[in-house]
């Protein structure tokens, strides 16, 4: 398995061994894999996992940054002899003797599309979950939820995908009023956040006291009306 | 109810031989489906027609049998419809997961599925992959779908120095049809109006032509005329990669109504311009005041 040799004016002040299906972190803190005292360096800077038969180095947005043969990266596929420079120090990443190169093996053809090894991934990360889980991208999403201000009690968490408010008892939020529509309003969680949108009836929705006749994305703190129910949107 | 002017595209790009991509347009169904497949010797053209046959198929079965028996994970978290068409690629993983442990020359086969659906009232988009679903709605564009790309999961971690990866990240999938035994599809649920566009497409499009490019071909032109202007675009600037396009404009939204309710709200709608609208809601807003003193 290949090593790092950490470099600090041309002496060599430690060395450290790389293994597959493992991830090593490095950083001025005391719990990293490499710990580099020195100031330029952040408390958790980079990290490189082992992925297929490959090792990605990714930056862990340092404030100085991740260098890899002069280059700013946020990321990289390390090759035999790249000199990785964290603050004033450098690490030098190579291969053992004799041992089997994955020569730009993840970088099979450019335009070609390929999937990740999920399998070894989920592995890896099962086997160091304290490692790994706070340096994946954020998985963990705020859920939104409506905190009744008016004509209700409590609050609703938005859980589901498509949330429906109206007069209809199998609604997720049942509002009375004559002018409401059975299905007033529904609120759908897309990608980049939550969205209401107005259905049928005559009232309709309103948002900061904006009558709402299609749909808007909701921001926290935006207050919903609709009917006699007044709400308010937050991020829990 | 909701009425669908809908046209798709596929074409085989400049540069590759076979064409590996494969869509769904099922105007019945109201089911629209494209399916990007990889790996070597035409197993990618098989994982993509698979994936789309079988969503076909298993659709076409919940809509004629009804509810059909009781689905095996059910999320109370989707509507009914939803958890249908996340069935539908579960099966579709299934099945091409399977297929590729048919035959030697299969092995490892993939592709990546996005599908619209629409139900009576909403419209669903799930997807695995990078197939774009792109909604246009108000004059502007957004992603209903979830890329899932390790280039948009670093983005999530660091958008800058994302912007500073290499090629090959691009295009590397951290979730696919078949790979695995299993898979998880995003999907949401929404609203949808009159005037609204959808597209889904292959990366072979999304690569080579931006979203504002697309919002302003679909803005203009008719669907038809839409995918074949946004396929040409793709190849004149190099067609590195199979194009499939799928253009939906929602030509209507009817919401089914029943008694008398539906009646007053009939004629309320008929006489939204009208102060009459105006008068009630502010007699209800009254009505509501006095309840909340």
């Amino acid at each position: 398995m290949p090593t790092l040799m950490l470099r600090f004016k041309e002496k060599t002040v430690g060395k450290y061994h790389l293994k597959k299906g493992e991830a090593l972190t490095i950083g001025r803190m005391e719990n990293n894999d490499v710990v580099i005292e020195n100031l330029a360096v952040s408390g958790r800077h980079a990290k490189i996992d082992s992925m297929d038969d490959g090792f990605l180095l990714t930056d862990l947005k340092s404030k100085n940054g991740s260098f890899v043969n002069k280059q700013l990266v946020s990321s990289h596929w390390l090759k035999h002899g790249d000199a990785i420079d964290i603050g004033k120090h450098t690490l030098v990443f190579a291969y053992e003797e004799g041992e089997p190169r994955p020569d730009d093996a993840p970088a099979v053809g450019m335009d070609q599309t390929m999937v990740m090894d999920t399998a070894k991934h989920r592995e890896m990360m099962a086997k160091s979950p304290a490692k790994m889980e706070p340096q994946m991208p954020e998985k963990e999403e705020p859920i939104g939820v409506l905190s009744f201000l008016a004509g209700g009690e409590g609050e609703v968490e938005l859980s589901k995908k498509l949330a429906r408010i109206g007069k209809k008892l199998s609604s997720d939020i049942v509002v009375r009023g004559l002018m409401v529509g059975q299905t007033a309003a529904t609120i759908s969680k897309r990608p980049n956040g939550y969205y209401l949108s107005y259905v049928e009836g005559i009232s309709k929705p309103n948002v900061n006291g904006e009558t709402v006749k299609k749909s808007v994305m909701l921001k926290e703190f935006d207050v919903i009306e609709i009917g006699s129910v007044k709400m308010q949107f937050v991020y829990k | 109810m909701v009425i669908v002017e809908s046209a798709g595209v596929t074409d085989v790009g400049r540069k590759r031989k076979g064409n590996e991509d494969a869509l769904l347009l099922d105007d019945d169904l109201r089911l629209y489906v494209v399916a990007d497949g990889m790996g070597g010797h035409q197993a990618g053209e098989v994982a993509s027609s698979l994936v789309v046959e079988t969503i076909r198929d298993y659709m076409k079965r919940f809509k004629e049998d009804g509810d059909m028996e009781a689905l095996a994970d059910y999320h109370e978290i989707f509507s009914k419809e939803a958890n249908q068409l996340l069935s539908c690629i579960h099966m579709a993983n299934q099945r091409v997961h399977q297929a590729s442990y048919s035959k030697e020359m299969y092995r490892g086969m993939g592709s990546t599925v996005s599908a619209v659906y629409f139900s009576h009232e909403t419209l669903m988009a799930a997807n695995v992959g990078d197939s774009p679903i792109y909604l246009v709605h108000d004059g502007s564009i957004d992603l209903l779908s979830v890329p899932h790309t390790v280039m948009a999961e670093q983005t999530a971690l660091d958008p800058e120095g994302a912007k500073r990866l290499g090629g090959q990240f691009r295009h590397m999938l951290t979730r696919a049809i078949g790979i695995e035994e299993t898979v998880e599809a995003d999907i949401c649920e929404i609203e949808c109006f009159r005037g609204d566009i959808l597209v889904i497409s292959s990366d072979g499009l999304s690569d080579k032509v931006s979203p504002e490019e697309i919002l302003g071909v679909v803005n203009k032109e008719r669907p038809d005329r839409a995918c074949r202007l946004l396929v040409d675009l793709a190849n004149e600037r190099g067609g590195d990669d199979n194009v499939t396009v799928i253009v939906l404009k929602i030509q209507k939204v009817r919401h089914e109504k029943g008694g008398i309710i539906g009646l007053i709200s009939r004629i309320g709608q008929g006489l939204s311009n009208f102060p009459l609208k105006k008068y009630l809601y502010k007699k209800e807003r009254s009505c509501d005041a006095d309840s909340d003193a």
